[in-house]
């Protein structure tokens, strides 16, 4: 007798040919969202409000309704779905760029108004689409196309830490920060990712979750360097974690 | 205020109300905006109206977002709407180019001040270019109504959420600070549109059918080509089946007048003076800025002697009343720069010296 | 026919309702009519003011620069709209909070102490603004008194309906008010 211990979740697409680069820990992250989404049945009632960079295209993978953003807006976007349909399961899948710097004021007024709405952002400390420029996340001294001899802080100042600053608005229920590095911490993510949906889903407030994930490309380093980098180098600045959950508090 | 959501009875009621009512009446489930002055009653009045109602309202953190927010609850298929002005309605002009390639039914309310930049708050019609010749990238166009009373001001803001549906091609009200902000008798008529069915293209989540996707970037990545033209035979469509206008006593005119919005009130008393003084002038007023009149004032101008367009700019809607007149006649401007719309003793010495 | 109006005073007098309330009136008697008020920045402390325009016909423009009627409820808008009165015309001054002189030979003065009276007779200046409008219906013609009630009815939202008998008096107390001992 044999059993299925492993099988693609019906809410990826099953023809999608993946174009995220080698090693890229977006991949890992969509199938998680898609996981968590069979695992919680809603499916059929999810709508994706996508982002623009790598994220956006989320939607060529993912088996349920999607509506591409203009950038920086996906957390207003989202903002207008879930008015005009509460009932439905409303989230947005974000890099950095688009969450926190063109698009942080959508962010912050968001969480502020406690949309009942989840955000899933990818941190890899770069613009990855447009070759690797410095973004609000880079790290102090990281070399990038914009930052040729690293992050300073008197040119470019200092890195967002997003899961702390969502933590601090009111309106959050939730806030997490991930990494996809290990096993270990892939399963922690895909549990911080449920926690932060079924929030939307009991109508408590924004659930968000800030996943740290290599970029091999833009890094110019092999997959297994990436994941070096995000344990040794990226967890120094950004410390994994759940900066608030309501639910743990009740 | 206090304008119940009555029908048939006449109310004095200023624009922006006049607007805001006309939402609720013509079904819009959601109304996402930010204040600015010379509409921020639209905002007011629907903040409570909408909550009392049971519908959508944000009072959202810019007009980016306000846009944004529209595009959102349109995805769904919603009645969505948002309301701003000049300069503010300039931050809104990439998700109009998006909400144009997305194909939404978004219903856009400006209430034109005077511009550029932070400009001042008094009533303008600068905005004409930015309206109907889109201050987004790309090649689109929007449905622009432009109400000259109070009274439309109520009736095209149902059309506005009707078009913006049947065609799903975003759709801007376009009003000045002077039809925002005074009062006049309006009687709210129920909403005379029939519905339009949207469940073969609105998100609302995979339920036995394949997922959609609503985006900008795929239709143009492959075949952009195709879809610019499948584009813009929609705005042919549009043209053919919802260009409006008025004119009066145009059958004998040499001269016509050819003004929009709050202007056509002065220019129609200018044009009785004139022709008072013997002068045979008629007046045309483009109620559709897109699309615009073009083949009317065509045929016009195989009669008539001249045109004058009289605006509150220095002078927009002009070049295109020049392009559908195409050199027949002259086409002259009367013009002043930003305010109320010029008196129309002024108005008519000032087409008297052009003949 | 067509007849403009315009009621200035500063922030707080009660200008653009008493406005609100004459368009209001021509409306019941079936004219058209428009209201137009100064707004924006001049909102916040400085004079006040708004255009009425009543019309048999199409109204031929919202904006006036000339008024056969305009009451002015403070000094600084009576120096300001004294010469915006057209031939013929009248002006109304609240006497008590403007000087009592005339400027202009063609046009009609009528000085009343409003804010005064509204003071003594009534014990609330706040009705200057509605007595002002009494004395215009009795000085124009134009105005049914009766109308002004209704319209009173169509501004004044339901949670202080219970002010509209006083306004009336205020309305009577301005119409009844004895134009010749001015």
């Amino acid at each position: 007798m044999t059993t299925q211990v492993f099988k693609l979740p019906e809410s990826l697409k099953k023809d999608a040919k993946y174009t995220f680069c080698p090693g890229c820990d977006h991949g890992v992250a969509v199938r998680l969202v898609a996981e968590v989404i069979d695992e919680l049945g809603i499916r059929e009632d999810a709508i994706v409000a996508a982002a623009i960079g790598c994220s956006v295209t989320i939607y060529d993978f993912i088996n349920i309704d999607a509506l591409e953003s203009p950038h920086g807006r996906a957390m207003a976007v989202a903002t207008g779905i879930k008015r005009a349909k509460p009932d439905k399961f409303v989230f947005t899948y974000q890099g950095d760029g688009d969450f926190a710097s063109i698009g942080w004021a959508e962010s912050m007024h968001a969480a502020l108004r406690g949309e009942k709405i989840s955000s899933i952002c990818i941190n890899n400390t770069t613009f990855g689409m447009t070759g690797g420029q410095l973004g609000p996340t880079t790290m102090m001294g990281q070399v990038t196309t914009t930052s040729p001899t690293g992050r300073n802080e008197e040119y470019y100042g200092y890195p967002i830490k997003m899961a702390e600053h969502m933590a601090l608005c009111d309106g959050v229920a939730f806030s997490a920060r991930v990494s996809l590095d290990s096993v270990a911490n892939i399963r922690k993510a895909k549990q911080a990712i449920k926690k932060a949906f079924e929030v939307q889903l009991q109508g408590l407030g924004l659930g968000f979750v800030e996943i740290l994930a290599g970029c091999p490309t833009n890094w110019r380093m092999s997959p297994e360097q990436a994941h070096d980098r995000v344990k040794n180098e990226m967890m120094q600045t950004f410390k994994l974690g759940i900066y608030k959950d309501i639910t743990a508090q009740q | 205020m206090t304008v119940e959501c009555l029908t048939g009875k006449k109310v004095l009621i200023k624009g922006n109300y006049a607007i805001a009512q006309a939402a609720v009446l013509a079904g819009c489930d959601c109304y996402f905006g930010y204040p600015i002055t010379p509409q921020s009653e639209i905002g007011e009045y629907l903040s409570g109206k909408m909550q009392e109602l049971g519908r959508g309202y944000v009072s959202a953190e810019s007009e980016i977002a306000s846009i944004n927010m529209v595009i959102g609850a349109c995805a769904t298929g919603a009645r969505a709407m948002t309301s701003s002005s000049s300069c503010a309605v300039s931050l809104m002009q990439e998700g109009l180019s998006y909400a144009c390639t997305d194909e939404l039914p978004v219903v856009l309310v400006s209430v034109m001040r005077g511009g550029p930049g932070l400009g001042n708050i008094y009533p303008s019609q600068g905005d004409y270019y930015q309206s109907v010749k889109g201050g987004g990238n790309g090649d689109y166009r929007t449905i622009v109504l432009a109400p000259s009373t109070v009274q439309e001001c109520a009736d095209l803001t149902y059309k506005a959420f009707y078009l913006a549906h049947k065609y799903k091609t975003p759709t801007i009200l376009l009003a000045d600070g002077l039809l925002g902000q005074m009062m006049e008798p309006v009687e709210f008529k129920p909403y005379p549109y029939e519905d339009i069915d949207n469940s073969d293209w609105a998100l609302s989540g995979a339920k036995g059918r394949e997922p959609r996707i609503i985006r900008s970037y795929g239709p143009l990545a492959d075949d952009r080509c195709e879809f610019l033209e499948k584009l813009f035979a929609k705005y042919k469509t549009i043209e053919e089946n919802e260009t409006m206008w008025e004119e009066n006593n145009t059958e004998e005119a040499d001269i016509v007048l050819v003004s929009f919005g709050s202007t056509s009130r002065n220019v129609n008393t200018a044009a009785k003076i004139l022709r008072e003084k013997g002068y045979k002038v008629g007046t045309f007023r483009p109620i559709t800025l897109f699309p615009f009149p073009n083949k009317r004032l065509a045929e016009l101008a195989q009669k008539v002697k001249m045109f004058v367009t009289v605006e509150v700019n220095m002078g927009q809607m002009v070049d295109d009343v020049r392009l559908a007149v195409n050199g027949k006649v002259p086409v002259e401007l009367v013009h002043k720069g930003v305010g109320a719309p010029p008196d129309p003793e002024y108005i008519a010495a000032q087409v008297e010296g052009l003949i | 026919m067509e007849k403009d109006f315009i009621i200035a005073g500063f922030g707080g007098q009660g200008v653009l309702l008493a406005g609100e309330v004459l368009a209001n009136t021509f409306m019941i008697d079936d004219k058209n009519v428009t209201w137009y008020p100064s707004y924006g920045a001049e909102m916040r402390g400085g004079t006040v003011n708004c255009t009425v325009v009543m019309s048999d016909e199409d109204v031929s423009a919202v904006q006036k620069s000339k008024a056969e009627f305009i009451i002015v409820l403070n000094q600084a808008s009576f120096d300001k709209f004294t010469s915006w009165v057209k031939p013929g015309g009248t002006i109304i001054v609240n006497s008590s909070l403007a000087e009592v002189k005339k400027t202009r030979n063609d046009i009609n003065y009528v000085f009343v102490p409003i804010t005064q009276m509204a003071q003594e007779k009534l014990e609330n200046t706040r009705m200057s603004n509605i007595l002002a409008l009494g004395i215009l219906a009795k000085v124009s013609g134009l105005i049914f008194v009766e109308n002004l009630a209704k319209a009173l009815e169509n501004v004044i939202p339901p949670h202080r309906k219970n002010l509209i008998p006083k306004n009336i008096e205020a309305l009577k107390l301005g119409y009844e008010y004895d134009l010749l001992n001015v």
